[in-house]
């Protein structure tokens, strides 16, 4: 191929200028397209050892007024207990299991977001798949936060008030 | 119709309402325990002999009794730990009441009365979200739901 047939970056002629914007119906619809899952507050987050107790980790829910742990191990995510946990697992037979590692009983392989995926994409892993907690995790798989429905209830209100 | 115009217009009974579980005051947490499992909801509405609710009772209460108090809390009366009164909205109300009701209150669910005053139905955090989602399918529904890392390796030769 010679020279001539490639074409000059500098002298290209169809500058994204050219293009009408994409029209969104409204901001929240912008939002959901334009803005990162790293948009939606998804910090503080409470974690724990997946060796302790299931009676402690309840304990931690309990006092830190939080819905979910993220259960992980040197910053892998392993699983994550929550409120939904304790009461399919726990509540009626919290003495016999007050005492098992809390890896035996948290939510293995949770569906996680990547922080740079799009707002929507914490969206769809609510209301498609129906997961109230998601884990944000960093393109090297570090865990950096977690989006429960409160704070993506936040995000809608921050761009669509009520009134 | 952007979706604040939808919140405004748009009546309770538009979002996808839950069928509720309801409890009588005296019935106790082992007993209402079951049937949110079996539902697979995250909360209970007493309700008095007209159907009407009194009060509500959430996993979220239950995990602090269960970290304060230990296994047996689940013997006592509903009543005793439900909380009351209960937030609750009409079927014929705007969506709007629903998102200030939870932004006001800090409440995750609502629940939803006929014009009578008995229960209707459950909503809240979640009916909102799959109402979004809904409204802007295009966004929503397109996406690669979590979990698979990206591959660092091109694919193809």
């Amino acid at each position: 191929m010679s020279d001539a047939t490639i074409p000059d970056p500098e002298e290209f002629q169809d500058p994204l200028e050219n293009y009408d914007p994409k029209v969104y119906a409204d901001a929240l619809e912008q939002a959901l397209a334009e803005q990162t899952v790293d948009q939606i507050r998804h910090e503080p987050m409470a974690t724990i050892a997946p060796d302790v107790s299931v009676g402690e980790a309840v304990k931690q829910l309990a006092g830190l007024h939080v819905a979910c742990l993220l259960v992980e191990q040197d910053g892998e995510l392993l699983g994550v207990f929550s409120d939904r946990d304790v009461l399919d697992r726990v509540a009626l037979e919290f003495d016999r299991v007050k005492d098992q590692p809390v890896r035996s009983l948290m939510t293995e392989n949770p569906v996680f977001v990547y922080e740079t995926d799009s707002a929507a994409a914490a969206f769809s892993v609510m209301a498609v798949a129906g997961f109230r907690h998601v884990p944000v995790l960093s393109l090297d798989q570090k865990l950096m936060g977690i989006v429960s429905p409160q704070r993506v209830t936040e995000f809608v209100q921050q761009h669509v008030p009520a009134t | 119709m952007g979706l604040q115009q939808n919140f405004h217009d748009e009546p309770v009974s538009r979002l996808s309402l839950r069928e509720p579980v309801t409890a009588a005051p005296s019935e106790t947490l082992r007993d209402v325990i079951g049937r949110m499992r079996d539902k697979k909801l995250g909360c209970v509405i007493v309700v008095d002999g007209d159907d009407k609710p009194v009060g509500i009772f959430t996993e979220s209460a239950l995990t602090q009794l269960l970290g304060r108090h230990g296994g047996q809390v689940v013997n006592e009366p509903i009543e005793k730990h439900m909380a009351s009164p209960c937030t609750w909205v009409k079927l014929t109300d705007p969506i709007t009441y629903v998102v200030e009701a939870m932004q006001l209150k800090n409440v995750r669910f609502i629940c939803v009365v006929d014009e009578s005053g008995r229960v209707a139905g459950l909503t809240g955090q979640k009916g909102l979200i799959e109402f979004v989602a809904d409204h802007f399918p295009d966004q929503v529904m397109v996406q690669r739901i979590g979990g698979t890392p990206y591959s660092n390796k091109r694919e193809g030769a």
